[in-house]
């Protein structure tokens, strides 16, 4: 019956491929059976390693050497080559590091560091001028995306580099979206922690506080804070970190509420800790890694208010490249060059995806209820 | 229920106290002298003086407070302090529609697409149907709702020819797999009338599918790429058509989220006790998930689409401003270009309180579907 198997969970290795094998050996883990699968893993290895290879060349050979072919055909080319050279390195990741491996977090993770390391070192990259455009007026507007150039990405309108831009915007989206996140998090946790242990009015006052800032669409608060504040990054990061502390308050509140009944908390008391303490020492310690595993998925939460923000035209406001700013100029020529859209938000969907999918594992780790549920 | 109502209405009070006092004091967290941010800096002094009387700066702030709080209960919300200057209580009537026209098309379009993919999904979990749209969903979620109707703009409307085909091949591949699998299910039916009547719903669901596909790619809808048809002016359809691609827009994410969290549910739901039972029974599986399944699953899905209503409601001043339609989200993004404050604190304190007030309605709801929550722990 279909519907009989809800939570079948794969097993690691399937007994029908390594039946040999296993009438050969001994009763073993898990772990010996995959150590004893030569087989299997060479398997994997002769399918992984050219569809790697192929997948590779098929990118390289759309997007740098068929400069000259249809763009309907170079993207799918790419788009092809992209997926072959996924599903060949998972195969190859497997074969060498175990069949558990899970290629999709790593290259997450790995999206993360190439772009905060670009962003971190982008005044060392060899950019051409993405902000200034007194600089740019000799050179060639609207110049479509070629990897071999100097603008391998192409030029906006007015001749300013798109891959400058893009790597520029990254720092803001980074910085804007980590340090809202940081200061967001310090704030609610520290009210929450107070709020939770405290319970009594103190709890009460926050709660009501909370709710009267989660009575406003998160958006709309946005507006109501940027209204008021001159547009630069500074403001927009403290009006995004006001936004999340209501969220972390009540989370912080939750997770002090859990241990805040244990007999650890509990023989502090009875030794004569004063409350500081036990919010500091004990209560604390046991909090933090929920809390800052779920920071990772407001990073990305927030990476795409702020674009949001710079994509209606009042938050980081141009010359300095952002990603929003970037698809809002770009729109007016969106039917002719929809690359200087789809190129930002690409970078934009790429970074939040990687956030969402590094913060759910994080979650699924570290916070207590989360494993509950 | 008469009591529970009343208590969350006493708590509400409170809430909507603070909430209007944070918009009443928005007028004066703005920088330097609101005149001056209203004028600019080349008006006369009487001007100045104008405005500051206008917006009662030379009272005390209980006193303005208190005016500016008796004004607005009576729907007062008084007149833009950027010309042209026009009652700001009628601005709002004429844009609050718009936007909730296109937050509860997108909650419909949301609640309905996730209903069927959680559905199917939950039918047969881990199989090919049900990781590829798990998959997808947690991508759709990464998609900044600007991108979503750029994308949106970029297929529909400039690339229709491509949609179009897209939908007929999909549609004839779908009703294709739907035969295939009918010549294998319908032979677990036992012969006679029970097989026949599965054959014939099996054919008329193939049917529709491709009668579908066909009179969408014959005659695919010509969207507006700007612009907005009222309701009342020439019917229902052409505003529904109006409204259907900034509504998709916002309904894509939501349709995610609901989709996995619906899924999930499902698939805990499916291993009680109940079900096994019905199984044993006989029931035909689908029977099993629609009528035994589905509502006892459906709670989470509620509380999550109140909390998207908000999203729903900020979400709309992007759509807004990306297919230009003259709702809230448009009027508050431009009343912060023209510094217009006393515009934007009664936008924001009108979507604040219908939220507020939508989320009371889903909590109530709650004890309707729930019989276990009626009496017990309110």
């Amino acid at each position: 019956m279909a519907v009989s198997e809800p939570t079948e969970t794969k097993p690691v290795v399937q007994p029908a491929t390594i039946g040999a094998d296993v009438a050969a050996g001994t009763a073993a883990g898990a772990s010996d059976i995959d150590a004893m699968l030569p087989r299997r893993r060479s398997r994997l290895l002769r399918f992984g390693v050219p569809t790697a290879v192929a997948g590779i060349a098929l990118v390289v050979l759309g997007a740098v050497v068929m400069t000259e072919g249809t763009t309907w055909v170079r993207l799918s080319m790419i788009g092809a080559g992209l997926l072959a050279a996924y599903i060949g390195i998972d195969r190859v990741a497997k074969a060498v590091f175990g069949a558990t491996f899970d290629t999709g977090l790593w290259m997450a993770a790995g999206w993360l560091a190439l772009i905060t390391l670009s962003a971190a070192f982008a005044d060392l990259l060899p950019l051409s001028e993405h902000e200034d455009v007194s600089k740019t007026l000799t050179v060639t507007p609207m110049l479509t995306p070629d990897l071999l150039s100097s603008h391998p990405l192409g030029t906006d309108s007015q001749g300013l580099d798109v891959l400058g831009g893009v790597i520029y915007g990254a720092r803001v989206s980074l910085v804007v979206g980590v340090g809202a996140t940081v200061l967001g998090m310090v704030l609610g946790a520290a009210i929450g922690l107070v709020a939770g242990y405290l319970r009594g009015i103190v709890d009460a006052a926050v709660g009501l506080v909370g709710d009267a800032m989660l009575a406003f669409p998160p958006l709309i608060l946005l507006l109501a804070m940027v209204a008021v504040l001159e547009p630069s990054i500074f403001n927009t990061t403290i009006a995004l970190a006001i936004l999340t502390v209501p969220t972390y308050i009540r989370l912080t509140r939750a997770n002090t509420l859990l241990f805040a009944q244990r007999e650890f908390v509990l023989a502090a008391k009875a030794l004569g800790a004063k409350n500081r303490r036990i919010i500091v020492r004990e209560l604390l310690p046991n909090v933090v890694l929920p809390v800052v595993s779920y920071g990772v998925i407001v990073v990305g939460a927030l990476v795409v208010a702020e674009a949001s923000l710079s994509f209606l035209g009042v938050g980081v406001q141009r010359p300095t490249p952002t990603w929003g700013n970037m698809i809002a100029a770009a729109q007016s020529r969106f039917e002719s060059d929809p690359h200087l859209v789809f190129i930002p938000g690409a970078c934009l969907f790429l970074t939040v995806y990687a956030l969402n999918r590094v913060g759910e594992s994080a979650r699924a780790v570290w916070d207590p209820r989360q494993r509950e549920l | 229920m008469l009591r529970s109502l009343g208590a969350r209405l006493l708590r509400l009070v409170p809430v909507l106290f603070l909430v209007s006092l944070g918009t009443f004091f928005l007028v004066d967290l703005v920088p330097g002298d609101p005149a001056v941010a209203i004028l600019g800096s080349n008006a006369t002094p009487e001007q100045y003086e104008a405005v500051r009387a206008e917006l009662g700066l030379n009272e005390s702030v209980v006193t303005r407070y208190f005016d500016w709080l008796g004004d607005t209960l009576r729907g007062d919300l008084g007149e833009s302090l950027t010309p042209p200057t026009q009652s700001v209580t009628d601005l709002i009537q004429s844009r609050l529609p718009v936007t909730i026209q296109i937050a509860t098309m997108a909650m419909l379009i949301s609640v309905t697409v996730s209903i069927v993919l959680a559905l199917a999904a939950a039918y047969r979990p881990g199989k090919v149907f049900d990781r590829v749209t798990s998959g997808t969903a947690f991508a759709a979620i990464a998609v900044p709702q600007f991108l979503t109707g750029l994308l949106l703009i970029f297929f529909v409307l400039f690339h229709t020819d491509l949609v179009r085909w897209f939908v007929l091949v999909a549609g004839i591949a779908g009703a294709v797999l739907i035969a295939v699998r009918a010549v294998g299910g319908v032979t677990d039916h036992p012969p006679g009338n029970e097989r026949v009547r599965a054959a014939a719903i099996r054919a008329v669901l193939a049917l529709a599918v491709v009668g579908f596909a066909v009179l969408l790619f014959a005659r695919f809808p010509e969207f507006p790429r700007q612009g907005f048809t009222r309701i009342s002016e020439d019917g229902l359809w052409p505003s529904l058509r109006d409204a259907f691609l900034p509504a998709l827009t916002l309904a894509v994410a939501e349709i995610a989220i609901f989709m996995r969290l619906l899924r999930n549910d499902l698939i805990t739901t499916l291993q009680e006790d109940y079900i096994l039972s019905a199984r044993a029974k006989g029931m035909p599986p689908w029977r099993i998930l629609v009528r035994d399944a589905l509502r006892p699953s459906s709670f989470s899905l509620i509380t999550v689409a109140g909390v998207a209503l908000g999203r729903l409601m900020g979400g709309t001043v992007i759509v807004e401003t990306i297919f230009n339609l003259p709702g809230m989200g448009t009027l508050i993004v431009n009343a912060i270009g023209a510094q217009d404050v006393r515009v934007i604190q009664s936008s924001v304190l009108v979507i604040a309180v219908f939220y507020v007030l939508v989320n009371l309605l889903v909590d109530l709801s709650y004890s309707q579907l729930d019989p276990r929550l009626r009496r017990g722990r309110v």
